[in-house]
């Protein structure tokens, strides 16, 4: 899971939210998921903001 | 060992029928179908291998890890209860809104078109503001959303605010019982949920939303403006509230629209720029960020833009909003402006026509992952199959050409190509079709899809004109808009287009059963088969019936009783739709919502109330055979009938013999043809045309069997036809009995083309020989019959093309048939999903030889 913060010319902008993104694998093949979060939740393993 | 088709004598010639493709003469009946499917790239061949199929069989969902998702139903309810007290209307912008604005959003390697419905790609989205049954269903299950005891918290919560409460409380609960049974009325669409719409694509893909925002906002400073002006009047000036409401629930959407395909859009920059190791993905992911970032916000541009829109508005009104069944849109119409600028002029995302097959590959892989939240019963009903996926081609355009384009070539390319069940194809047959066209469409049908399903293009058009004439808004299809039709489920005729469109299923669908309707006619409207109980009003028992029609007199009140209960049903829930389950989305790409600030819900421009009479044949040829044999030639007594349908025909087998071999429908017989012609056009659409619906047109009949006909076969007794107490019913809305129709494909033409008044949408499943489809002369043949089903007047028919040998093959070792593909009903199904029984059904059906006399009636160019 990593944390990427949301670009401030973004419509979903907001202080401290970023997009949590989870690869994930299964038997029919690689996904990824991406759920909004803030710095503060917990959830995203990794809240070091990505560039 | 491969059959093909004996030589016959014709025309004073002898005609010979060899293989088309000389290859199959080494490929064994039993496993045809297995090498079919050629996939047009590497990439969908991947796609289509690791597919996420939610094909249900016996209501089980076949793949393991497919459950139902609870983020949905948790994202509606915390906003529903943190908006009391706002319009009801912003109440419902304000969940859609939730929803889009915390999902988890999904992007799957390899695809192109990206976007799905729930937080991963094995789950699919409940419902609890529609039917709390619906989810309590899901539960008990293994499919149950976690955690369960939050799921049922939500359940619980919405039960007050559900559609189902909101309805029930307006009707007797003796007709609701009636009603659960589903034996002679399916169950109210307020406790099923089941749902189907229209969605007016040509305005996202023509307009893009922020446009659509545009005119929102425009129009609410016009109605402020005129809520201003001096003197007020508030007879005319309060009515701006609700349109304000309205104008800005539209708004508040479209808004989370973009903001949600722009999610898409990061996603994919963020993976193609810290995940993605392989450059040419990288590059592909790079692209398809860029075309989330435009659409649906801006207007298409190309081809690609355009599969994007359009698959996000599709999430959106069938599966996001709420749940809705079906995929009605014109796709080739919709699409071919984009076709044209990709492929013809390539001024915006250019491709070539392959690349064009491919896209329609892609897309039909999405939809064969895409899972619907449909209650068990309902997942019972469509064996085999995910949902109901129809997409319309062909016809006619407003000014009456052909409508057929490069773009309907490049769709059913694709679909034989890649061989998915879903979604199904329904072909508009006019005259003026091209043949290049027509000879992709019989294509499919030879290679065993089941689909396209066809129908009369004029028929269709003459449809959607008398419907016109009942708007209650003035405002029905124009005689041009009138050629604007597509399907909305497997068979009702709905206008497509930037408004007029159907938005839920009030205007169709509602079934009753004449199979079952005929049985308690027979006992004062009592069940005593199934549930025992009174189904129906009390008309009598049989054997005080001492002429014909005194019985032809009870099957009516009894049949009114129930297609007035099942519509009017539809209508309160469309009645509460407006008031608490707005679609503030729809109406925002509907230029009639646009324009009067109404909800799409609510308004209806254009009247479209099909219903949905099933297991027609059974009751049909029930009173043939009663009629013959007790009234006409008294040979047997009302009383004998009685007792041996009491006994299961147990004891009284020369007497089911009788009743069996009693003239049927489907082979030509004038007796039979006669009495059937009668039942159809005075009792099932006469009967059903008195009715006058939401819209304030008439309802006519829509026979579209689905699964219903196992379903209900099994709830319904012995029948007079001749039929075993649990067997299944007719699987159509005016096919013959299964195995009954003998007398060849032409004679079944001659007898359905008899009724004509009252109806024009009931379903003919046929099937065809194979040797002869598989034949040289396969196209000819089956272009001549088409023809004469033309000329003949018939709404519909589709086609099984698929041998008996290679079905019990498949039913030995299904593991080796993942590929057998059988028309049901309005649907296509994989073979081996379908229970035993209902693959029996299949199995039943006549397979219609075709012989000189056909080929003279069709007049074959062999």
């Amino acid at each position: 899971m990593q944390f990427f913060k949301i670009p401030e010319t973004d419509l979903d902008f907001e202080a401290g939210k970023g997009d949590c993104i989870r690869e994930r694998r299964d038997q029919k093949g690689r996904f990824w998921l991406s759920k909004p979060v803030f710095e503060t939740d917990p959830g995203c393993e990794e809240m070091r903001p990505k560039p | 060992m491969v059959t093909t088709a004996e030589a016959i004598d014709y025309k004073g010639k002898k005609v010979e029928f060899p293989l088309e493709y000389a290859a199959e003469n080494e490929i064994p009946d039993e496993e045809l179908h297995e090498h079919l499917a050629k996939p047009s790239t590497e990439r969908t061949k991947r796609l289509k291998a690791r597919c996420r199929w939610k094909h249900a069989s016996a209501g089980e969902f076949v793949e393991k890890g497919v459950c139902a998702g609870i983020e949905r139903m948790r994202l509606l309810t915390e906003a529903h209860k943190a908006s009391e007290g706002k319009p009801e209307v912003m109440r419902r912008a304000l969940g859609l809104a939730n929803i889009l604005n915390k999902c988890t959003v999904v992007l799957q390697d390899d695809e192109f078109i990206i976007g799905y419905h729930a937080e991963d790609p094995n789950m699919f989205p409940l419902y609890p503001e529609l039917a709390y049954m619906a989810v309590a269903d899901y539960l008990i299950t293994d499919y149950a959303p976690q955690p369960v005891e939050e799921a049922r918290e939500i359940m619980d919560y919405w039960v007050p605010y559900s559609m189902q409460s909101k309805c029930e409380h307006y009707f007797d609960p003796e007709d609701l019982q009636r009603m659960y049974q589903v034996s002679t009325m399916e169950a109210p669409g307020f406790a099923t949920g089941y749902n189907s719409i229209v969605p007016p694509y040509e305005t996202v893909l023509e307009d893009g939303l922020l446009k659509r925002i545009e005119l929102a906002e425009a129009n609410i400073q016009m109605a402020k403006d005129k809520m201003a002006e001096m003197p007020w009047d508030a007879t005319k000036g309060l009515a701006w509230l609700d349109k304000i409401d309205n104008w800005e629930a539209m708004i508040l959407v479209d808004k989370a629209v973009i903001a949600w395909a722009r999610r898409h859009a990061r996603l994919c920059k963020i993976v193609a720029e810290n995940f993605e190791t392989d450059p040419k993905r990288k590059e592909e992911l790079l692209e398809i960020a860029d075309i989330n970032q435009r659409v649906p916000a801006e207007p298409c541009k190309g081809l690609k833009d355009a599969f994007q829109a359009k698959w996000y508005t599709y999430l959106l009104c069938h599966a996001i909003d709420r749940y809705a069944s079906g995929m009605a849109h014109k796709e080739d119409t919709l699409l071919w402006p984009y076709y044209q600028n990709s492929v013809i002029d390539k001024s915006f995302q250019p491709m070539t026509h392959a690349d064009v097959v491919e896209m329609v590959e892609m897309e039909r892989l999405k939809v064969s992952e895409h899972g619907a939240g449909k209650s068990r019963a309902y997942r019972e009903i469509f064996p085999g199959s995910n949902d109901l996926f129809i997409i319309s081609l062909g016809g006619t355009l407003p000014d009456g050409s052909d409508a057929c384009n490069d773009m309907t070539d490049a769709i059913l390319e694709a679909t034989r190509n890649i061989r998915t069940t879903e979604p199904s194809l329904m072909f508009r047959y006019s005259k003026k079709g091209r043949s290049k066209t027509k000879e992709l469409v019989f294509g499919c049908i030879r290679d065993g899809l089941g689909y396209p399903s066809i129908k009369h293009d004029e028929i269709g058009v003459q449809q959607m004109k008398e419907y016109g004439k009942f708007s209650t808004e003035g405002k029905g299809a124009t005689d041009e808009e009138a050629h604007n039709w597509v399907n909305v489920l497997c068979m009702s005729p709905g206008i497509h287009g930037r408004r007029k469109t159907q938005k839920t299923r009030s205007e169709g669908g509602g079934s009753i059963f004449p199979a079952k309707i005929m049985e308690v006619t027979l006992n004062d409207g009592y069940d005593w088969s199934y549930a025992d109980m009174q189904l129906g009003p009390k008309t009598g028992n049989a054997e005080d019936f001492n002429t014909f029609e005194k019985l032809w007199e009870a099957f009516k009140v009894q049949y009114q009783y129930a297609a007035s209960l099942v519509i009017r049903c539809k209508d309160t829930l469309r009645y509460f739709e407006g008031k608490f389950l707005q679609m503030p989305f729809v109406s925002s790409i509907d230029d009639g919502c646009m324009e009067l600030g109404r909800d799409a819900c609510e308004l209806s421009e254009q009247p479209n109330g099909w219903h949905n009479p099933i297991t027609t044949i059974v009751a049909a040829n029930s009173l043939v055979a009663i009629k013959k044999l007790i009234y006409d030639e008294k040979k047997y007594t009302m009383k004998q009938l009685m007792d041996a349908l009491k006994a299961n025909w147990d004891g009284f087998e020369e007497m089911r013999k009788d009743f069996k071999n009693a003239p049927k429908w489907g082979n030509d017989d004038e007796y039979a043809d006669a009495i059937i012609k009668d039942f159809y056009e005075d009792i099932i659409g006469g009967e059903m045309r008195k009715i006058t619906n939401y819209s304030g047109g008439p309802v006519l009949p829509v026979g579209q069997a689905v699964g219903l006909y196992m379903e209900i076969g099994s709830r319904t007794g012995p029948t007079p036809d001749g039929r075993y107490g649990g067997e299944a019913a007719d699987d159509g809305g005016i096919s013959p009995y299964m195995g009954t129709d003998t007398k060849g494909p032409t004679a079944v033409l001659r007898s359905v083309s008899r009724v004509q008044k009252n109806q024009k949408a009931n379903l003919l499943n046929q099937r065809l020989s194979l040797p002869i489809m598989r034949s040289q002369h396969g196209f000819n043949v089956w272009h001549a019959y088409m023809d004469t089903w033309h000329d003949l007047n018939i709404d519909h028919v589709q086609f099984n093309v698929v041998s008996t040998a290679e079905m019990k093959a498949a039913q030995k070792e299904p593991e080796k048939h993942q590929d057998l593909i059988v028309r049901v009903a309005g649907f296509s199904a994989r073979f081996v999903d379908i229970p035993t029984y209902g693959q029996n059904t299949i199995i039943a059906r006549n397979e219609q030889e075709f012989g000189a006399e056909d080929y003279e009636f069709i007049d074959a160019d062999l």
